[in-house]
Order: structure tokens, then C-alpha cells, then sequence
């Protein structure tokens, strides 16, 4: 309850009250921006937070996550196009209310069922973090090697690639995190004598590269798209008809978005989808949706907004990263020397509350900025790409080169930035990459840790029965969704013969 | 500017050169990095602190080329659309950057950036102003007297740094 209190007066300092109005308009612009995502947002802004105090720091990381996050909905309701890939539902219902008019309804609830959905889940945010964190307090080696494996293989279902495709790109990303000094034995790996190898390579300059630089060369395959407009009068606030047809919607999206978000890896854009079919699912009139309904938008949006609060669980109280921006923010806490995890709410009970309510202020904040701005920051749509991506590299490489003033670090996002593109085009997501570089380390820790405390015998972490849950539970992330597809499959002819 | 015409997008039979490509690069690039894990030092038992600093990259390298494999049969590579020139000519304006660093750093980044937009269409004096001066301009004083950033040495940065 102290920390709960000292959390909330910490957000009475001005300088944080600013920073995170700066960071909120900031998100909201990059949400709004085609190809610029949360994800790219953090990863751009985590140099510049390398001065800052920890808190102020996360915090503006946090405020660029849940703003960027419902700032796409502003060019999928107008442009048709989703500023970031969770807001692709709203486009469904979105873009033909704005077609028939109705832009400013559309984006009064997609604002108002965003920052539901976005408080909703900071309060489960608040109560599910730290019991988790309890929890997990007596964990040994074996259950949290068990449980980052578990975070690991459910990088199977992120990003826009295949499982396979997916489980590939996070063993890279494992990979790459091995290159350097080896933390449990001081023997070198991958270094090639190269001086600047012997710390490994950092998460910063290859987040930067796989998320900035990658989509600039996506975005050069679509310079012939041309996008329209639609323009807006004013942004309406939804009327008491509308609550009254949404408010079930809102309510179920914000609980699914929050669920969504605490599965590891598990983020907005699924949740959005799972929102959206489940709005579809429990509505009186499911033939509206896909021509304007507004409950689709209020389904889409409550819930991606609620994975963002969710997605913090498991990332501040197990140290897993629930989303791809929570896995920057989780390098951001790394960078910054803190260790999330269960003792984050005892040691550092006050930080973890500050980034609560912090949160929370920026779902208020973006009520304010959504209702008020959204005219404005429709028309950053209308930034040619030719000014836009050529600043964000300048920006990425600058902010590369800024975590440790070295070069080594630009041509590395540089070269992820190619790397990342070709996966991309390949159809390997880069989001599995970016984690698996985060949690390679550690997955490497905890078993060698493992492995001493077990005196070797590995086949004994069966007998651990948490251990034996997760390592379960990992199975059935891996082989589930196969072995379901292929039961749905025997299943379909003998009830199509009647049988 | 290169443009794309419907006649360049590639044949979707699963035939193309880059679905046996690209297996064989990971497979090659793993059994090279397994190669080179047998290199590391081996630890005594007293050292070694439960594995050997090879045993964890062995094991994730043998389950990277199984699962390659799998890919091969079971998800191969397809290709959406044909790579574009504007794409080609872009990561070619990556190594005009990198070469010109040798110069001066911030030099490079404004070079780069109105070559960047011009390359993309963009014909307008003043955006490319924008972005070749301005952009890198505000970027590097706001690291440099907010951040307190040292840049590399060059042409430009020594004329500030003195």
C-alpha cells in the first residue's frame, strides 16, 4: 500500500508530468504514422532515455507503448490504413463509417473504448503484478528456466511469420545473444578477437536496425501506394445510443486484450483480432459488422488498448516479455541496470507503482489528446515518405551510435536493418529476433545455474512439479496448435457425412 | 524512381530459387557456427558451472538445422513480390553512407538523406533541405548539448569540436 502511495506522488514531479505529455503526443504521432509502430517508437527512443533517472525513462517508454498503440486507429479510421498492425481490425468497420461520414463517431469510441480498455487492465495491471511477482519470489533456476523456455516457445504464434518461421528467427536472435564472453564461465564465443565483440552485441543497435531500419526498406517496396483521406469535421464523443449498443463490447474486449497481453509474447494485434471476432460473435446485428458497426471498432480498440497494461505483467514480473514493445521496454529496463522480475516488487516496489499509475495517466492523457487532436495528427498521414523515412534513419543511426558512442554499434543496426528486411521479405518475423536476443542470455543462465543445482542430472527437473508445468505448457505451445489443426481435420469429414 | 509493373512479380509455385536458397544459407551458416563452437575452450569440471561454454550454442544449432529442415518440408520460403529496384538502389545508398562516414559522420548522414529522398521522388528544394540540413542539424545539437554526445571527428564535427 506505501509503495502504491510513493508510486503515485513520484508522478507529482513536473519534469515527469511533462515528459510523459511530450511522450503521450509523441506516441499518438507515431502511432499515427503508416510503418511507424510502438515497437519502432521505443526502440527509436530508448537512446535518448539512456540520460534520464530510470523511472522518467521507463515511463516515457511506456507512454510511447500505450499512445502509439491507440494512435493507429486514427489512420485506419480515416486512411483506411492501420497505423500499426493491432489497429488492422478497426480498419473493417472503421473506414466505412468514416466513408459514410461518420469519422468523428468512429474515432470518439475508438478513444473512449481505448482508454477503458488501457485503464482496465493497469488495475489488473496493479493486482495481477504483484501476486504473479509472489508467486514467482521462490522460483530456483529450474522453474525459471522452464518458464523463459515457455516465454520463448510462444514466439511461435507472434509476428506476422509462421511458427516455424518464428521459432527459426528467436533461435538466431538466441544465438546472437551467445556471441562475447561467456557470463558463467569467462570463455569467449563468436568473437573473432574483435574487441568489439567481447561484450556481445547489444540489444539497443539491433532493435534499432530490425524494427527502424528494416521497415525503411520495406517502406521503399511501396512508394507507388497512394493513400486518401478522408476528411473530418470534429471528433465527436459517442452518444448515449452508442454506449448502450458498446458497453458489453468495451468491457469483454478490455478483459480479452488484458488476458491476451499477459500470455508472454502474446500483444495487441492478437488481441485485437480475438476482440473484434468476439464483438462480432456476441452481436445482435454480427451482419453490420465489416460495413460500419461501431461495436467492431469498440471491440478492436478496447482490446488492443487492454493488451498493453497486460503485456507489463509478465514483463515486470517475470522478467518475460509479453509483446514485442515490451520486449524494447524490457531491454530498456536491462539497459538502465534494473532486473524485472519478482524482486522488482520488493526491492523496487515504488519504480514498478510509478510505471503503474504512469500508465494509467497516459490513458487519461490520450482521452484528452485523442479528443482533442485527432484532426490534427490525421494530417501527419500527409508527411511525404520521402521526408519522413530519411529522417527516421538519420534518427535510428544517430541513436545507434548514442548508446555507446561507437561505430560498431551503427554499422550493427545497419546490418540487422538489411538482415531484418530479408528476413521480413522471407517471411520470418524480426519480433521473435528481437526476444530471443533478450532472453537468450538468460535462458543460458538459468540453465547452466540449473544443471549445478540438479548436480547435472537434468531429466531431474521433471520431478520439479512447476518446472514440469511450464515445461508442459511449452509443449503445448509448441505442438498444440498441429496436433488441434490435425484432430479438427479427422473430425470435419465424419460430421460432414453425417456421422 | 524504378517502378514495379504486374509482369515482375514472380511465379508462386513454390519453385523459386530462394525456397532451396535460403534453408541451405541457415543450414550452412549453422554448421559453420557449429564448427566454430568446437573451438571454444573447454572448462575443467571444477569450472564449467553445470555445462560447457559449447554445449548450450551445439544444442541450439542442432535445433536450428532440424528445424530448417522442417521448414523445407513443411513451410518453404515464398515470395510475395518481386524485390524492387527502389529497395536495391536503397541499401545501395547504405554503403555510399557507410564509405562516407570516413569523411565526416554527419556529413554522411545529410548526404544520405537527401540522396535517400531525391531517390524516392522527392523534387522539392525545400524538403530536401529539410531533410539534408535541417533533420541532421537539430538531431545533432540536440544530442550534443542535451545529451552531451561526442561525435567521431571529421570534416564537419571538427569545425564544432575545435
Amino acid at each position: 500500500m506505501e509503495a502504491l502511495l510513493n508510486g503515485l506522488i513520484s508522478l507529482t514531479d513536473p519534469y515527469l508530468l511533462l515528459l510523459l505529455l511530450i511522450a503521450t503526443i509523441g506516441g499518438v504521432f507515431i502511432g499515427a504514422l503508416p510503418g511507424l509502430n510502438a515497437t519502432t517508437g521505443a526502440a527509436l527512443l530508448l537512446p535518448f532515455t539512456l540520460t534520464m533517472e530510470p523511472m522518467p525513462a521507463i515511463a516515457t517508454m511506456t507512454a510511447i507503448y500505450c499512445s502509439a498503440t491507440f494512435a493507429g486507429a486514427i489512420t485506419a479510421i480515416l486512411i483506411n490504413t492501420p497505423g500499426t498492425a493491432a489497429s488492422a481490425t478497426t480498419c473493417l468497420d472503421g473506414y466505412p463509417m468514416a466513408q459514410r461520414g461518420e469519422a468523428g463517431r468512429a474515432l470518439g469510441m475508438a478513444v473512449v473504448s481505448s482508454t477503458f480498455g488501457g485503464i482496465f487492465s493497469v488495475l489488473c495491471l496493479m493486482l495481477a503484478a504483484p501476486l504473479l511477482a509472489r508467486a514467482a519470489y521462490n522460483f530456483s533456476p529450474p522453474e525459471y528456466f522452464a518458464l523463459t523456455l515457455f516465454g520463448l516457445s510462444m514466439l511461435a504464434s507472434i509476428g506476422d511469420g509462421s511458427a516455424l518461421k518464428n521459432l527459426i528467427a528467436g533461435g538466431l536472435g538466441i544465438l546472437i545473444a551467445m556471441i562475447g564472453v561467456d557470463n558463467l564461465t569467462s570463455v569467449e564465443r563468436f568473437t573473432f578477437g574483435s574487441y568489439e565483440l567481447y561484450e556481445g552485441i547489444g540489444f539497443v543497435p539491433v532493435m534499432i536496425g530490425v524494427f527502424g531500419i528494416s521497415e525503411l526498406l520495406v517502406q521503399s517496396q511501396q512508394l507507388h501506394i497512394k493513400r486518401e483521406t478522408i476528411r473530418m469535421k470534429s471528433v465527436e464523443l459517442p452518444g448515449r445510443k452508442d454506449y448502450r449498443k458498446t458497453w458489453r463490447t468495451i468491457l469483454r474486449s478490455s478483459g480479452i486484450g488484458t488476458f491476451i497481453g499477459i500470455l508472454p509474447a502474446e500483444g495487441a494485434t492478437v488481441a485485437s483480432m480475438i476482440g473484434y471476432n468476439e464483438a462480432k460473435r456476441w452481436s445482435r446485428n454480427p451482419d453490420e459488422f465489416g460495413k460500419g458497426a461501431i461495436e467492431g471498432v469498440a471491440g478492436s480498440e478496447a482490446a488492443n488498448n487492454a493488451a498493453t497494461g497486460g503485456a507489463m505483467v509478465p514483463t515486470l514480473a517475470l522478467g518475460i516479455p509479453g509483446s514485442a514493445t515490451a520486449a524494447v521496454i524490457l531491454a530498456g529496463l536491462m539497459v538502465h541496470g534494473l532486473r524485472p522480475g519478482p524482486a522488482m516488487f520488493t526491492e523496487q516496489a515504488d519504480f514498478a507503482y510509478a510505471i503503474f499509475w504512469s500508465m494509467m495517466l497516459v490513458n487519461i492523457l490520450f482521452l484528452i489528446i485523442g479528443l482533442r487532436g485527432a484532426k490534427i495528427f490525421a494530417r501527419v498521414t500527409l508527411i511525404p515518405v520521402q521526408v519522413l523515412w530519411p529522417s527516421v534513419f538519420v534518427f535510428s543511426i544517430v541513436g545507434a551510435y548514442a548508446l555507446d558512442q561507437s561505430m560498431f554499434d551503427v554499422w550493427v543496426a545497419l546490418g540487422s536493418g538489411v538482415i531484418g528486411y530479408f528476413m521480413r521479405r522471407y517471411g520470418f518475423s524480426v519480433v521473435p529476433l528481437a526476444i530471443g536476443l533478450i532472453l537468450g542470455g538468460m535462458l543460458e543462465q538459468r540453465l547452466g545455474q540449473s544443471m549445478v543445482m540438479l548436480d547435472e542430472k537434468w531429466w531431474l527437473m521433471f520431478s520439479r512439479p512447476l518446472t514440469l508445468l511450464f515445461l508442459v505448457l511449452t509443449a503445448l505451445a509448441l505442438f498444440g496448435p498441429a496436433l488441434w489443426g490435425r484432430l479438427v481435420k479427422r473430425r470435419a469429414p465424419l460430421e460432414s457425412s453425417g456421422e | 524512381m524504378p517502378q514495379q509493373s504486374k509482369q515482375d512479380l514472380p511465379k508462386q509455385d513454390g519453385r523459386s530459387f530462394e525456397r532451396w536458397f535460403i534453408p541451405v544459407l541457415i543450414i550452412a551458416f549453422c554448421m559453420v557456427a557449429f564448427w566454430l563452437t568446437t573451438t571454444f575452450k573447454t572448462m575443467p569440471p571444477i569450472l564449467k558451472r553445470g555445462i560447457q561454454p559449447s554445449d548450450f550454442p551445439q544444442l541450439l544449432l542442432g535445433l536450428l538445422i532440424l528445424l530448417t529442415l522442417f521448414m523445407v518440408w513443411k513451410d518453404p520460403i515464398r515470395i510475395k513480390e518481386r524485390m524492387q529496384g527502389s529497395t536495391w538502389g536503397t541499401i545501395a545508398l547504405f554503403a555510399v553512407f557507410a564509405a562516407t562516414t570516413a569523411i565526416d559522420f554527419f556529413l554522411a548522414l545529410a548526404i544520405f538523406a537527401v540522396a535517400m529522398a531525391a531517390y524516392w521522388g522527392e523534387r522539392r528544394l525545400s524538403l530536401l533541405a529539410l531533410v539534408g540540413l535541417v533533420v541532421p542539424g537539430a538531431i545533432f545539437f540536440i544530442f550534443d548539448q542535451v545529451f552531451e554526445i561526442r561525435f567521431p571527428r571529421g570534416l564537419l564535427t571538427n569545425l564544432w569540436y575545435g
